[in-house]
């Protein structure tokens, strides 16, 4: 530890500095921002209780870790911004190693509640010029044992050869796809120049399955572009002073991200470049949502980032000493384990922790004083401190933090969290994503002032509602509130999948989405697939456009030929065959009493609203119902949406009988479709409802009639 | 044929015009190894008529680069019995039969017919029994060919090609005012780390602002290297079945534009998800027609191979222990030469540059060969005025006070007293009588340029005869010459 801190320092003493005479001027001390603050709320509901830098890794909080690394790399001063909690966090840093008087990196606070991005931040470093060459700049949960003391170098160098033209150089590890330290929300995408290193294009992935690459990249002198999708961003990067001075320029920049694109558009106008450095040995990952929490908590307890281990104890706290045995069994000061207890592996027990008999144990940290009874099964589990966790307890993949309880008997699936001072059980088993926390989840508007986000859509959730606790979320002597929208109505439903996802982070998914997307360019040759998408598009924004005519026709009492007219426009707008138009006709009308309907459980109310609706709009439909054709295809419309809204099957009957009492669609063609072989099993389904089949009925016999009264 | 006479002698072109190849018989690469088993079967020499081909001009080149080719000195030490087939029209055959050595099986198209190498593999496809390598004839390289054979055994490849740097051109091409050079289209080749995997390929014609590239290509080949000044050497290792593919496919017309991006593109659709779609594509396969053929129902297995590379823990990656070839059946590999000779000569500017470059490589090549190329029965009627950088065709007479430099001089020629030749190609039976002054020119078969002609950067046509004193500069050809010469080289046209 101490000769790479050295190193570090070593390499920083070596480059040119900006002043006037590099050669003899020592470079000054190498300084280093770190951003306490993630500016969104990927953790809440954890870090409600207790700031994301806070947060313990292996025990040791996040922060540590970075400054450890800023420190190990040569760091002299350190500028730590905070805004969410500053003060816990402040305290936190006063009290470990890094304010002590022999620390060789001075912390700096800077805090304030305004800061609502890392632009602020920066454009606060700017005004108050705190920096005076070239920095590090790092977010708050950086783990990392990468030395940047090269990086540092060649970063250097290039701005003295180029004239300051390079502001930044980051830096990546490589990692191939499918890395457990890569979490899809971070993938990068990067182009670069083969021969200087320097970033041509820089993308997020967000799960796009066809990059675009602009031709300006290889318009230029540069023999050879390197593409690369083996990168994962630390989130650390070497900044000159310039850098701050453009986010202060540019007062629109958010994020580091922004930074980037702006000043890879911008390049040609600006003439400022950025550069890269890949390091392939050295470990270096940002914790940004759970799942990377357990993994890079893993590859701590697998000594992936040494000599960040541990036993190494190197915030040099008492109560954080281990001793490291085999298979990475890791245990600190009086820790009991009863009998017949296994640590299988990748275990790390924290002080004073009382595990009880009959335990099995992998992959795991527990904190300190933690109470765990017997025959307890913990996988994948994260405990922090304080924790109580009763007799026959099974808990997979969760995280359980501080005094929290969980009772006799209590079943935890992946991905569940229980916050802070959480009760749950006896006697219950939580479903996979459950999330508990003593803050209810409609609490979040009060002191949300400083977020941005979009969370306030559980907000209207009945309130009154959650006051007391939900014995059948929590267990009978439980305490907490689920996270998690009641499902109610669909959107809501889809929201609570957001939820869970935003909580532990979207999982690698790997291959499969390959094959299906071969599935894609297999027949059609490549420009055939690209044409299909936009046209797919233009359906969908036809069909909204058309929705928009229908409620302006509704509320402004449109005449219906002026509906048509205004539905042919579109037409020929978005280039819609006739047969488009017929579904998405029928859909949007369809549709349309839902929207104000509270649920769709109710059969009878909407057909009170569609009745009149239908009323309405028959010169509409009139208008395009006219071949055979295409009254199979507004049937097919009709039957689409039944099948997708399957509690108002009930109504399809009455729906039938509406358009043909209004003479929209003619009994034979209803015949005819209701006849039709060729269906799914749902649409059979569907079919066999009694009042459609006496429908049905209805129209045969009356066709009958008709028909004999035609040969009379 | 100077060209070929030069390279002839040189042995420089280690027999590039070779070649069938095997499938691998195991999976080792070794060079070694393979080698005597590796009695090639099959070669193809595909001798387009040069479609290609910017000007009729350049037909006699073509014909140049044929003879050079066909006059290897040694075959490459893996292909001992090398058959080759050459696809040609009548004219070049009869050259052809009168000045090789080699054992030469020789298509003939007619002449009339317009056809593309895909057309000519589609003709000669009852000869082709097993893989195939297949390149033009203008093409003149000293690539060592076990490169991109090995290649393509190795990782028992679908195709495996050839590529290079392009290179700028450097001095003015005669015939033609200033450096106009055609603005090409750039190809985007994208490799993967190795430098060998063949990932992408786009042509700047097909792509609007962007380039578009896949992401389940970067997951399996998470990095790679886009280049663009590459060019196509037009040499290509095929396997059987696409040959069979061509044939039942008649909707290829091109290897270069239309089959190679085809099968690069196929590389990354898996063959799994397309036993699941088979019945689509049957149906589909009645209402296209051929359109809907695809490449994997070529594919043959082999299932003792198959056996053999699932005992082997050989693989061609590295990272993990995954089957020998993972991935999908259809693999494409590219060699690209860093550094050696290699032109395709499709214009008059690449034959001149070509011309220069054997020339300058002559004595590199040769070895123990004489430092002067100079054929033995050359004749210098006084004191030898050849510089050391020339080449000279037999039965040539060279009078007194001449000095050749930088030139390439073909056969039965006579050059007369006083006349000086600076980078310049003269071709066979070409007469330049006293006091000429030739300066980066070409001169095409029986010309005959007068007393005291004083010619720069000009293209003479066969058979061409240049009236004395008469003054030609940068011009190209006269006028009435001009239109002449260029008659004259289309009847004349291979």
């Amino acid at each position: 530890m101490a000769a790479r801190g050295s190193a570090g320092k070593r390499g920083a003493g070596s480059g040119g500095s900006r002043g006037p005479d590099p050669q003899e001027e020592p470079p000054p001390p190498l300084q280093a921002v770190l951003v306490a603050d993630s500016f969104n709320r990927r953790f809440f509901p954890i870090s409600k209780d207790r700031p994301r830098a806070l947060l313990p890794l292996a025990n040791v909080a996040m922060i540590d870790y970075t400054l450890e690394f800023l420190t190990a790399t040569g760091v002299e001063e350190t500028f730590v911004f905070c805004c969410w909690k500053s003060a816990e966090i402040k305290e936190h840093l006063q009290k470990s190693k890094w304010c002590r008087r022999t620390s060789p990196n001075t912390l700096r606070f800077v805090t304030s509640d305004l800061y609502r991005s890392l632009g602020d931040v920066l454009r606060d470093v700017d005004a108050k010029s705190l920096v005076r060459s070239d920095f590090i700049l790092v977010s708050g949960d950086v783990v990392s044992n990468i030395n940047v003391s090269k990086a540092l170098e060649e970063h250097r160098l290039r701005r003295k050869q180029d004239k300051n033209v390079s502001v930044m150089t980051m830096i990546f590890k490589e990692s191939s796809p499918g890395h457990r330290a890569r979490c899809q929300e971070d993938d990068i995408i990067l182009a670069m120049d083969g021969a200087t290193n320097r970033v041509l294009h820089y993308q997020r992935t967000q799960g796009l399955k066809r990059f675009r690459f602009p031709m300006s990249l290889f318009q230029s002198n540069i023999e050879e572009v390197q593409v690369r999708h083996d990168l994962l961003d630390c989130r650390i990067s070497i900044c000159s002073p310039q850098v701050a001075e453009l986010f202060t320029d540019n007062f629109d920049y958010q994020t580091l991200d922004d930074f980037v694109r702006g000043l890879l558009v911008n390049e040609e106008v600006l003439g400022n470049q950025i550069h890269m450095h890949a390091t392939a040995e050295e470990y270096g990952a940002h914790v940004s949502n759970l799942l990377m929490y357990e993994a890079v908590c893993s590859d701590i307890i697998r000594r992936w980032v040494y000599p960040m281990t541990p036993e190494m104890n190197f915030t040099d706290d008492k109560t954080q000493s281990y001793t490291h045995s085999r298979h990475n069994i890791y245990r600190g000061a009086e820790v009991s384990l009863g009998q017949g207890s296994v640590l299988e592996e990748n275990v790390l027990i924290g002080q004073g922790t009382v595990i009880g008999s009959k335990c099995t144990i992998i992959n795991s940290v527990i904190g300190q004083n933690c109470k765990i009874g017997d025959k307890v099964i913990l996988d994948r589990a994260f405990l922090w401190n304080d924790v109580r966790i009763a007799d026959d307890v099974e808990i997979r993949q969760s995280i359980i933090c501080n005094e929290a309880d969980v009772k006799k008997g209590v079943k935890l699936n992946s991905h569940c969290v229980l916050t802070s001072l959480v009760v749950v059980g006896p006697n219950i088993t939580l479903p996979e994503g459950t999330v508990i926390s003593l803050h209810p989840p409609d609490e979040e508007e009060d002191d949300d002032d400083q977020f941005s986000d979009d969370s306030g859509v559980n907000k209207e959730e009945s309130k009154a509602k959650l006051k007391g606790y939900n014995e059948a979320e929590v267990g009978a002597e439980g305490r907490g509130y689920l996270w998690k929208a009641e499902d109610e109505n669909e959107v809501e439903v889809e929201e609570e999948e957001e939820q869970r996802q935003s909580l532990w982070g979207p999982a690698l998914d790997l291959g499969e989405e390959s094959e299906t997307e071969s599935d894609l360019s297999l027949g059609s040759e490549q420009p055939d697939s690209r044409y299909v998408s936009p046209q797919l598009d233009d359906v969908k924004v036809f069909q909204n456009e058309v929705l928009g005519t229908l409620q302006r026709g509704e509320e402004e009492n449109v005449s219906c030929d002026n509906l048509v007219l205004e539905i042919n426009s579109l037409k020929y707008a978005y280039n819609i065959g006739m047969k488009e138009v017929m579904q998405v006709l029928s859909k949007v009308v369809l549709e349309f009493p839902l929207r104000q309907l509270d649920t769709e459980t109710d059969p009878q109310r909407y057909c009170v609203l569609l009745i009149p609706l239908l009323k309405n709009w028959t010169p509409v439909f009139k208008n395009y119902i006219k071949r055979a054709s295409d009254h199979l295809d507004a049937l097919y419309a009709i039957e689409e949406f039944f099948l997708e809204h399957e509690k108002l099957c009930t109504s399809l009957a009455k729906v039938l009988m509406t358009f043909y009492q209004l003479e929209i669609l003619a009994e034979e063609m209803i015949l005819s479709w209701f006849s039709r072989q060729d269906t799914s099993e749902k649409g059979r389904q569907l079919r066999k409802n009694q009042r459609l089949q006496k429908f049905i009925q209805w129209l045969e016999e009356a066709e009958e009639e008709s028909s004999e009264g035609d040969q009379d | 044929m100077l060209v070929g006479e030069g390279l002839g002698d040189l042995g420089v072109v280690e027999s590039p015009l070779v070649v069938g190849v095997r499938p691998p018989h195991g999976v080792s690469s070794a060079e070694s190894g393979c080698a005597p088993r590796f009695a090639a079967q099959l070669g193809i020499l595909g001798c387009g008529r040069g479609g290609e081909c910017v000007s009729a001009v350049t037909s006699c080149p073509a014909a140049s680069a044929i003879s050079l080719g066909l006059r290897p000195r040694h075959c490459h030490p893996c292909l001992h019995h090398v058959e080759v087939i050459v696809v040609t029209t009548k004219e070049v055959q009869k050259v052809l039969n009168s000045e090789t050595k080699m054992k030469l099986d020789i298509v003939c198209i007619p002449d009339d017919a317009d056809m593309g190498t895909v057309d000519s593999l589609r003709h000669i496809h009852q000869k082709i029994k097993t893989d195939v390598l297949v390149l033009s004839c203008d093409l003149i390289t000293d690539v060592s060919l076990h490169e991109v054979v090995d290649l393509f055994r190795a990782h028992d490849a679908t195709l495996s090609m050839l590529m290079k740097k392009a290179h700028e051109p450097t001095e003015v091409v005669p015939g033609q005012k200033g450096k106009t050079k055609p603005v090409e289209q750039r190809d985007f080749i994208g490799v993967d780390d190795t430098g060998k995997r063949l990932l992408f390929m786009a042509n700047e014609a097909d792509l609007d602002e962007e380039l578009v590239i896949k992401r389940s290509i970067l997951q399996k080949h998470p990095r790679m290297h886009i280049r663009t000044g590459l060019v196509d050497a037009h040499l290509y290792c095929l396997k059987k079945y696409v040959v069979d593919f061509l044939v039942e496919n008649r909707s290829f017309t091109s290897i270069r534009s239309e089959l190679i991006p085809y099968l690069v593109r196929k590389q990354f659709s898996s063959p799994e998800s397309l036993q699941q779609g088979q019945d689509n594509k049957e149906r589909e396969q009645k209402r296209k027609d051929q359109k809907a053929l695809d490449i994997y129902s070529f594919i043959k297995e082999d299932s003792m191979l198959e056996f053999g590379s699932g005992k082997s823990c050989w693989n061609n990656h590295r990272g993990d222990m995954n089957e020998a070839f993972p991935g999908g059946k259809v693999r494409c590999y590219v060699h690209i030469m860093k550094g050696g000779l290699c032109y395709r000569v499709n214009t008059l500017g690449l034959y001149i540059e070509a011309n220069r470059q054997v020339r300058s490589r002559v004595n590199l090549a040769c070895g123990t060969r004489a430092r002067v190329c100079v054929h033995r029965d050359h004749f210098v009627t006084h004191t030898p005025p050849v510089g050391s950088d020339n080449i000279m065709g037999s039965s040539t007479q060279v009078g007194e006070k001449t000095s050749i430099k930088h030139s390439v001089i073909g056969s039965s020629c006579t050059i007369k007293d006083k006349v000086k030749i600076t980078n310049c190609i003269v071709m066979n039976s070409v007469t330049v009588e006293e006091g000429c002054s030739l300066q980066n020119s070409v001169l095409c078969h029986n010309a005959v340029i007068e007393k005291g002609a004083d010619i720069k950067d000009c293209l003479i046509g066969s058979g061409q005869r240049l009236e004395p004193k008469g003054e030609q500069r940068e011009d190209g050809l006269r006028r009435s010459n001009l239109q002449k010469g260029l008659l004259l080289f289309q009847s004349i046209w291979l």
